[in-house]
């Protein structure tokens, strides 16, 4: 069971990939919050990747993004903070990518999956959470977007239609 | 003809990717039974030479090998003709594996 539909976001401390230290607070002037568990490896995150890229440049000015990699890099060397760095700076990353070294938030938020979405509203309220869009395989199939239709719905002041789906990727790599 | 689908639960990809290999095998015309392995821990990976979910080998020959790739426990990334990036492979991909082991059982025979 991940986080329960609104529940307030839990603070962290993290590193990000451009040498800064993240926390809630950073994101205190955008009225909606995208929090996102995510990785190097798996390639749902890569079957994504371009889609999520595009959504944070659409909607950048209103919406904060922030990327959370909590996956065991002993088990995954190519979710290490250094690939991270590799991989934010190759796809030019719009938001910021943060390492959950102790995987401390990836247990608070109950995340399981990268990737996997968690939405809140200004009063950081989480609204939605679960799946990007519902075709994960052929990008020009999507019918619903979930987390492109919650955001708007958040910037409109209103409920987002769907509150929970059912997220889909690689399971988070915990520590042994 | 042997057809096997190795897999490891955790990767959601797997029942996608026998509807592919069923598929492609029609579109080959091959009638014959696909073999399901489940891959749960990392010896038998090891075992079966799994370097992630899912593994299709037709034949012995693996779709999309990677004989550099370490077995373990992990979803696998293929790289499809668009150079999109997918977990599955691409029916394209599953074909041509199919034809090299129809060849390679015809040169045999």
């Amino acid at each position: 069971m991940a986080l329960e539909i609104g529940h307030s976001a839990y603070d962290f401390s993290l590193p990000g990939v451009d040498g800064k230290t993240y926390s809630l607070k950073d994101f205190a002037d955008k009225p909606v919050l995208v929090l996102f568990f995510w990785c190097n490896h798996c390639p749902y995150v890569k079957a994504y990747e371009d889609r999520v890229i595009a959504l944070a440049k659409e909607f950048g000015d209103r919406v904060a993004f922030v990327a959370i990699n909590s996956n065991d890099p002993t088990q995954y060397p190519e979710d290490s903070f250094e690939k991270m760095k590799e991989r934010a700076q190759e796809k030019g990353y719009p938001f910021p990518y943060l390492f959950d070294e102790t995987q401390s938030v990836a247990h608070a938020y109950q995340a399981t999956r990268t990737p996997e979405f968690f939405v809140f509203d200004e009063e950081r309220e989480l609204k939605y959470h679960g799946r990007f869009d519902d075709n994960w395989e052929h990008p020009d199939q999507v019918k619903q977007e979930f987390v492109r239709d919650a955001i708007i719905a958040l910037l409109n002041n209103e409920v987002p239609h769907y509150s929970q789906t059912p997220p889909i990727g690689c399971t988070i790599k915990w520590k042994q | 003809m042997r057809i096997e689908l190795l897999y490891y639960p955790e990767c959601p990809s797997h029942e996608r990717a026998l509807e592919l290999l069923q598929e492609a095998l029609r579109m080959e015309g091959i009638d014959a039974p696909v073999e399901i392995i489940r891959i749960d821990t990392q010896a038998q990976a090891e075992a079966h030479r799994f370097i992630g979910s899912p593994t299709i080998r037709i034949e012995g020959i693996e779709v999309d090998p990677h004989p550099e790739l370490p077995y373990r426990l992990t979803c696998r990334t293929f790289i499809h003709e668009d150079g999109r990036l997918s977990p599955l492979p691409s029916l394209t991909m599953i074909r041509q594996a199919i034809r090299q082991a129809k060849e390679v059982s015809n040169d045999g025979t």
